[in-house]
């Protein structure tokens, strides 16, 4: 075996993804399994994938990986740095908090307002989770007791 | 983070594989060898992402088996969840974090709330370092060979000490 070139390009989750499923189907339909340590593998990924809160987790999944030029084109005046596009696209933060943990010294860089532009950029191209239901006041007592049980 | 890296490699096809064809033959085969394995300095390999180029198949005297000479494209990723050999030290935890002994749990205290890190709780980190340990044992004895395999190929360090890491829970 010889490493030709260790890095030939970056994939981001959502092009691991569309790759693997459609890997699955394919093989599904011509009726083939690969080797077990793919097949296993490949099922561990793909519930990675789609677990709560990864933006993969979503169903119906709103963007997919003709999003990237998109989002990449509208991020463009904002300066940032390949490896935090692709930080942006798979962690798609819809806060300041996620954001600041893909962005390098956000602080120095964007100011509160600029940051406020970007979220709304990811969530215009990439989407969010929609709200979670509102919680009914008996819930919130009933989490509270247990709490302090504990 | 997912990288392609392009790999040069030997297939050798047994008998039993001709009737397939040789795409499906080769791919089975890379896939067989290198998904869920660690190469050294590169990560833990996915599966093959494209054929590149491959030899006509020369078979072998004796072992009947086919040659061929192939460029593969494989997927890695550098940082998973499915992947289990990765550690946070307490110093990458944020500051007023402590370690409560009745809860058995890391706890980070913010203006005396308590939030505690639960185990199999959703976290996100980032990583700051990446141990490779080849797995070539010292010597042929079967004691080096057990020692050797003990230690895993692939480890890596991450943090939680930046805002937005941590419990998911906390920051969505």
């Amino acid at each position: 075996m010889r490493i030709l070139e260790a890095q030939n390009a970056v994939l981001t989750n959502v092009e691991v993804y569309t790759f693997l499923s459609n890997q699955a189907q394919q093989y599904q339909s011509q009726k083939r399994r690969g080797p077990s340590n793919l097949e296993t593998l490949r099922g561990e990924m793909l519930e990675y994938f789609e677990t709560f809160p990864g933006p993969l987790s979503q169903k119906p999944l709103p963007y997919d990986v003709n999003s990237i030029p998109v989002l990449l084109k509208r991020l463009r005046p904002y300066k940032i740095t390949k490896g935090e596009c692709i930080m942006v696209v798979n962690m798609r933060p819809t806060s300041s908090a996620a954001l600041n943990a893909v962005i390098e010294d956000m602080g120095g860089r964007f100011s509160e307002e600029k940051q406020d532009e970007i979220i709304n950029i990811i969530i215009e191209v990439l989407g969010e989770f929609p709200p979670p239901p509102p919680a009914e006041e008996g819930d919130d007592d009933a989490m509270e007791t247990t709490e302090d049980g504990l | 983070m997912f990288i392609l890296t392009k790999i040069a490699d030997l297939v050798q096809i047994p008998p039993s594989q001709f009737e397939q064809h040789s795409r499906v033959a080769i791919e089975n085969n890379i896939n067989a060898k290198f998904s869920n394995r660690v190469i050294q300095k590169i990560g833990l390999c996915i599966c093959m992402y494209d054929l590149l180029w491959a030899s006509e198949g020369l078979i072998g005297h004796g072992d009947g088996l086919v040659n061929v000479n192939g460029t593969i494209a494989a997927l890695l990723p550098v940082r998973t969840e499915f992947f289990e050999e990765i550690t946070v030290s307490y110093k990458e935890l944020p500051e007023n974090t402590e370690y409560d002994h009745n809860e058995h749990a890391w706890v980070w205290v913010v203006d005396d709330e308590r939030m505690h890190y639960d185990k199999n709780e959703m976290v996100r980190f980032q990583v700051i370092d990446e141990t490779w340990n080849d797995q070539l044992p010292e010597s042929g004895e079967q004691e080096a060979v057990e020692r050797a395999k003990s230690i895993s190929p692939y480890s890596i360090k991450g943090t939680m000490i930046r805002e937005g890491l941590g419990v998911c829970l906390w920051w969505d």
